[in-house]
């Protein structure tokens, strides 16, 4: 029994740490610019996919493929913000870009059942069959060992980043202000590139590790990117440490869940855990005190 | 004063269809306190945002240290050292002090913050004693002295201070208007806009009287304040 619960332990937190890489990109980009990301999702199916034909068409390494990944979605994440997103919002209505955001995430989505078709891909990871024995006969594969490691060292780096770095300091105070953060010189548009390029390259990684256990379509990413939304409103929209610790949550209580209930019951939990934080906690799990400007 | 600082001649400016300053000419000489007064919905904030490209001016030209910056942004606006510490103190609560201080000098670079901040520590000891206390724990008057020590982090030329006595107690007002006779003493032009007329009459030189988006009134300080007539008529005093 113990095994069990420490099992299911250790597969919620691969999961929860998977969920906090592509929900922090998210609530990054709330913070700085008080909008939602809908494409974030296709930039996590962009990744799986960039991961999944380096490692397979070119014959590259997998940990390499993460990196591509990265790369892929951070250029993505830039090239979007400039073409479309950037432009729309030097025309002062907040809704254009946010519906920008839902034409993005159609138009990529469709570009890419163009190209790659309907027909899940196989994307086998070669470190899924290596299992690694811990204590207590649970264990883990190395894949998932990977998944582990890797979220948690950029997770690490981003937070050291964000805390730490001027311009980490800088992006904090954009998205506390973002009126007074200009009136301290700071461009707001500089800033809100970085966090374009850095939400989306943690997209892309996370889908390029994501790969090997979702089912790899086009529309791989929807499925996170719901669960990315639950985990950033549950961690207080905008709050890095909210979301780390939401994220994990979120992952243990589906593993418990699917283990212990009914796998069938996975999501409703998570949704009414949803709804419950809305009713009873809107600002989240962390409240970070905003201050109104009369 | 063809030498002014700050020379605002002409400006309308106001949100979508709504004109809130229609016509204003102001100017801010070197080292001079200039004050703005006017009861609330004057315009008195709207004037600030717009001189710090915040808001965009419709007509209107603004120019500061010989440059028209009236189509800049505010970051170029910061750069060239003309610094706006909003109404409402607006510090980053959940940021320490010293993050909020080193944000002060973002167009400055490393080396300039640091000497910077060795400055702004000596004028607020307060300050220095917490700097790693995040600002949102402040009092209120202790936020305010923590966003004019974050204007004073961009090396200003001039510094406007929007509502700077807002919701303090009569004492830290007198050691706010002492400190903003230290600043300008340094060699810093103000521009401050208030409601606190009797003290700002004290420590300005000149003054403008603003009433719906224009300017009724100005003059030296010390004629407006000897004026009972000016005063009742104008100030409500």
């Amino acid at each position: 029994m113990l095994t069990v619960v420490l099992q299911q332990g250790i597969n919620g937190i691969v999961f929860g740490s998977l969920y906090v890489l592509v929900a922090l990109g998210l609530t990054l980009i709330y913070g700085v610019l008080v909008q939602i990301n809908f494409a974030h999702a296709d930039v996590v199916t962009i990744g799986a996919f960039a991961a999944y034909f380096f490692t397979f068409a070119f014959g590259g390494n997998y940990l390499i493929s993460i990196g591509i990944a990265l790369m892929a979605g951070a250029a993505l994440g830039w090239l979007v913000n400039a073409a479309i997103f950037a432009p729309l919002r030097e025309r002062g209505n907040e809704l254009l870009p946010l519906i920008a955001t839902i034409g993005v995430s159609i138009l990529l989505q469709n570009a890419m059942l163009l190209w790659f078709g309907p027909i899940p891909y196989a994307f086998d990871s070669p470190y899924s069959n290596k299992v690694i024995r811990l204590w207590g006969g649970t264990f883990i594969t190395l894949q998932n060992l990977i998944i582990v490691v890797v979220s948690a060292l950029t997770i690490a780096l981003l937070y050291a980043f964000m805390k730490f770095t001027f311009m980490g300091k800088a992006l904090r105070a954009v998205s506390q202000d973002r009126e007074t953060a200009g009136l301290m010189g700071v461009n707001p548009n500089q800033l809100i590139m970085l966090t374009f390029v850095i939400a989306s390259a943690l997209a892309g990684m996370g889908g390029a590790m994501l790969g090997p256990i979702l089912v790899l379509t086009p529309f791989a990413g929807t499925t996170v990117i719901v669960k990315a939304f639950a985990i950033v409103i549950i961690g207080g929209f905008g709050n890095v440490e909210g979301t780390i610790i939401a994220g994990l949550v979120v992952g243990l209580i589906e593993s418990y869940t699917t283990q212990f209930v009914n796998p069938g019951l996975t999501d409703i939990v998570v949704f009414t855990l949803l709804l419950l934080m809305l009713a009873l906690r809107p600002t989240g799990l962390i409240a970070e005190k905003r201050e109104e400007n009369v | 004063m063809s030498d002014a600082l700050l020379a605002v001649s002409g400006l309308i400016a106001g949100y979508g269809a709504i004109e809130v300053l229609r016509g204003i000419d102001l100017e801010v000489a070197a080292g001079e306190i200039v004050a703005v007064l006017g009861s609330n919905g004057a315009g008195k904030s709207t004037l600030n945002r717009t001189i710090s490209g915040v808001l965009r001016a419709t007509h209107g030209s603004i120019r500061f240290a010989d440059s028209a910056i009236e189509r800049e942004r505010p970051a170029t606006i910061v750069a060239r050292g003309l610094i706006h510490v909003p109404e409402g103190r607006c510090v980053f609560p959940n940021l320490t002090i010293m993050e909020n201080l080193d944000l002060g000098s973002y167009r400055r670079g490393r080396v300039r913050r640091e000497s910077n901040r060795e400055r702004v520590f000596a004028i607020f000891p307060r300050l220095a004693e917490r700097r790693s206390q995040r600002a949102g724990t402040l009092s209120g008057g202790e936020q305010q002295m923590l966003a004019i020590g974050r204007a004073l982090m961009a090396e200003p030329k001039l510094l406007i201070l929007d509502e700077p006595s807002l919701g303090l107690s009569p004492l830290l007002v007198e050691e706010l208007f002492a400190l903003i006779r230290r600043i300008n003493g340094e060699g810093i032009a103000l521009l401050l806009v208030e409601q606190n007329v009797v003290q700002c009459l004290e420590v300005a030189r000149r003054a403008y009287i603003l009433e719906k988006g224009v300017f009724v009134l100005h003059g030296n300080s010390a004629d407006i304040r000897d004026d009972p007539n000016l005063k009742r008529a104008y100030l409500g005093l």
